[in-house]
């Protein structure tokens, strides 16, 4: 019945109905690199939406109504947590969906048994700018956790229809196989940094550089999410030039000119990596999103 | 950890109940060296596994523990390995009650179960001598000084699977009958059901009332230092905060398109006040939303209301509001924002004469009295930190005659999303001058210089559009 008042109500004012197909599974994804491993492990069986494009950040994203539309339909909410998308919740509150609500089977939080970085083990307030309470919560910039992350999305994707667990089970492992081949790949273009020194502009890339033994030694802000003060940044050029840090990580929200005005005088250069799949050109699927930053990385380190 | 037990216990067993002789002790010796040995590696992999290195943060900066590598990708179990092993449940543990938590969030030990944060909101106010006589600038009453307008502490949070809650305490200076103190009241207590059929919501208890767009945000969350005169001469300085019921329903339709229904006792005493469910005041809104293209959006909404006032004469509000943002790919908070609201007000009024002469007014009948007033503001802000704004705001006083206008300029700085200060200058034009108590002083031109700092400790709410 309500199906049928909507369809009538959208053809009345001209709108496009509904084009997913019935036996689909809908799922919504905070992020954008959660989005494509539900798709690596849903396949055709399911239709993907994304609340944060990839050229936003997820952390500090301004909840609209559109987001609360795409949820409004959902039968899987797919969350990265440790606090980096706790914005969902007032989308689920404005979406009115019950299968997405805290505590229901139709969401799943994917940092599930992840080896969190960066837990804070002292005590932590806002003087110390945005800080994570619950540790980095960038992890979808690990490969290496893909087992982990995969494996939360298959459980949530068999709990919403459970008799295609085996096809799930099945996209997934093949996924992981050519995941583990393209890793043995990025990890030998690295090798040879191993160890190598970079300043990042924001503590975002610790599972990236800890994966491939980069080590990140400094930050351009002094403090998570605030601009840096000119002294921390005349200390942060005199400690670049001493110890010959050739590299200034950002991402594309990030102060680019000053973290080029930081590069010219400590003589480093500025990288540009994607934050996420999808936030730069040429990076849009899982496999070209990696490819692209440790490219990246190799260009700045050499 | 039962590994590392079992190897102790061995351990002990095996020295005490040793004899003494030298090869008997070389022996123990070693083998007591490789227990060491086996026990270091048991902790390094604990340590490993638990990923948090010891060393503290050299700075307040930097609190985290090292960056430690993650596990190599085939190190790294599956979940549904771990998951399959594990025992299947017994009919026990099906009979048994239990709530579904499980399935969403991690839960650490000490965590709270729900949200806690302070919002403050500090104000000052300087305009001239005859306007604070009169009482009449922005502030009633609070001409010329520095004041906490707000301290507000808000709970929120989860309260079972089905519903979410919301309670807010608020402390504000205010003025009554020339006598100033602090106020304290409840500003929000409500519950949201959110488990309900056909795409529905029910919120319940008092809350500030979703009519039009600015009436659902508290003082510290205003685009402006101050509410819009319109609102305060339409709804009251603090706006429509009442007691009762809103029912919500989301289409199932590409784009977003919310309905509301509300029932409430319509106690606000500048637009309705008959406080009572046997004449109740009933509200609805509508509001759809268009994103335009990646960079800008539009909301629109539609908001009615109609109750009785105090006299038990019906009374009734129609509003409409728009909000357009650009936000360019990339940046973290908008260029540009427009917005606007207008409300209509029809209210009878009785109608007062002496019709049988002998000096006291009669009731001979009513009528109809119809007021609007609208405002429009613009904010630019090119930096993340800095904000620049112009508002416009025209009203008729929905029960007096005359009208006013204001302009108000404003340049906020945002050191934090935790931390706002501003400073506006406003000028309102009334056609009719205002008259303080005991005649004291009259103003019909304001001038005002407004100064605000707010800040939050602790859990904010969601940005939202």
């Amino acid at each position: 019945m309500m199906r049928a008042v909507t369809l009538l109500l959208a053809l009345a004012l001209g709108l496009p109905v509904d084009t997913v197909a019935a036996d689909r599974i809908r799922v919504v994804a905070t992020i954008n690199d959660h989005r494509l491993l539900v798709e690596a492990v849903g396949g055709d069986l399911v239709e993907v939406d994304v609340l944060a494009r990839p050229a936003q950040n997820p952390d500090d994203l301004e909840v609209r109504p559109s987001h609360m539309a795409k949820l409004r339909r959902a039968d899987l909410l797919v969350i990265n947590g440790l606090d980096v998308d706790a914005w969902v919740e007032a989308v689920v509150v404005g979406a009115n969906n019950s299968r997405v609500v805290p505590g229901a089977a139709g969401r799943v939080d994917v940092s599930r048994g992840i080896p969190v970085l960066e837990v804070p083990t002292t005590k932590v307030d806002r003087s110390m700018g945005d800080v994570h309470p619950a540790g980095n919560p960038h992890y979808y910039l690990d490969p290496g956790l893909t087992p982990i992350t995969t494996g939360n999305i298959l459980e949530a994707l068999a709990r919403v229809a459970p008799q295609h667990r085996a096809t799930f089970e099945t996209n997934r492992q093949a996924f992981l196989t050519r995941v583990s081949a393209s890793l043995a790949g990025w990890q030998r273009a690295l090798e040879r940094f191993r160890g190598a020194p970079v300043v990042v502009y924001h503590k975002e890339w610790a599972y990236l550089l800890a994966r491939f033994d980069i080590r990140q030694v400094d930050t351009v802000e002094d403090r998570p999410g605030i601009p840096p003060s000119p002294g921390h940044l005349v200390q942060l050029i005199r400690r670049m030039r001493d110890e010959k840090i050739k590299a200034i990580v950002v991402s594309a929200w990030n102060d680019r000119r000053t973290a080029e005005r930081v590069a010219t005088e400590a003589g480093a250069r500025v990288v540009l990596l994607a934050h996420g799949a999808g936030a730069l050109k040429g990076t849009e699927t899982y496999f070209d999103f990696f490819d692209y930053n440790v490219k990246a990385l190799i260009q700045a380190l050499e | 950890m039962r590994r590392l037990i079992v190897v102790c216990f061995a351990a002990v067993v095996t020295l005490a109940g040793s004899p003494a002789s030298a090869q008997d002790v070389e022996s123990l010796r070693r083998e007591v060296e490789a227990l060491r040995k086996q026990l270091q590696s048991v902790t390094e992999r604990l340590q490993a596994m638990e990923a948090r290195p010891a060393p503290p943060a050299p700075l307040p900066a930097s609190p985290a523990a090292p960056v430690a590598a993650p596990a190599p990708l085939a190190q790294v179990p599956p979940t549904t390995k771990t998951e399959s092993a594990a025992p299947a449940p017994t009919l026990a543990d099906y009979a048994r009650p239990h709530q579904p938590f499980a399935l969403a969030e991690r839960r650490g030990p000490g965590q709270l179960l729900f949200d806690i944060g302070v919002s403050t909101d500090l104000v000052a106010n300087l305009t001239q001598r005859n306007v604070e006589k009169a009482r009449a600038g922005t502030f009633a009453g609070q001409e010329n000084r520095f004041f906490p307008r707000s301290v507000e502490l808000g709970l929120f949070g989860q309260i079972d699977p089905y519903a979410r809650g919301v309670a807010r305490i608020e402390v504000g200076e205010s003025v009554e009958n020339g006598e100033r103190g602090f106020q304290v009241e409840v500003s929000e207590a409500h519950l949201t059901l959110l488990t309900l059929p056909f795409s529905t919501q029910l919120k319940l208890g008092r809350m500030l009332n979703r009519f039009g767009m600015l009436n659902q945000l508290h003082e510290d969350d205003l685009p402006q230092t101050d509410r819009p005169n319109v609102l305060t001469r339409f709804l009251g300085a603090e706006g429509l905060i009442e007691n009762g019921a809103e029912l919500t329903w989301v289409a199932p339709l590409p784009f977003y398109l919310e309905a509301l229904l509300g029932v409430f006792t319509g106690d606000n005493e500048d637009a309705f006040g008959r406080g009572s469910l046997r004449a109740p005041l009933v509200t609805a809104r509508v509001r759809t939303f268009f994103e335009l293209d990646d960079a800008s959006a539009i909301q629109l909404g539609v908001s009615a209301a109609s109750g009785e006032t105090s006299e038990e004469r019906r009374s009734s509000l129609a509003g409409v509001d728009l909000k357009y943002k650009l936000v360019p790919e990339g940046w973290r908070h908008p260029l540009l924002t427009l917005a606007g609201e207008a409300l209509f007000a029809s209210r009878k009024v009785d109608v007062r004469g002496d019709s049988d002469g002998d000096g006291i007014g009669d009731v001979g009948g009513t009528r109809t009295r119809k007021r609007w007033g609208w405002y429009a503001y613009a904010e630019l802000q090119p930096w993340q930190r800095w904000a620049l704004g112009f508002r416009y705001d025209w009203t008729q006083y929905p029960t007096a005659p005359g009208r006013e206008w204001a302009v108000e300029p404003y340049l906020a700085f945002k050191p934090s999303e935790f931390l706002r200060f501003r400073l506006a200058y406003k000028h309102t034009d009334r056609t009719h001058r205002v008259t303080g108590p005991d005649d004291r002083g009259s103003a019909r031109v304001v001038d005002e210089i407004l100064f605000q700092a707010s800040f939050i400790l602790g859990a904010h709410p969601t940005d939202a559009f």
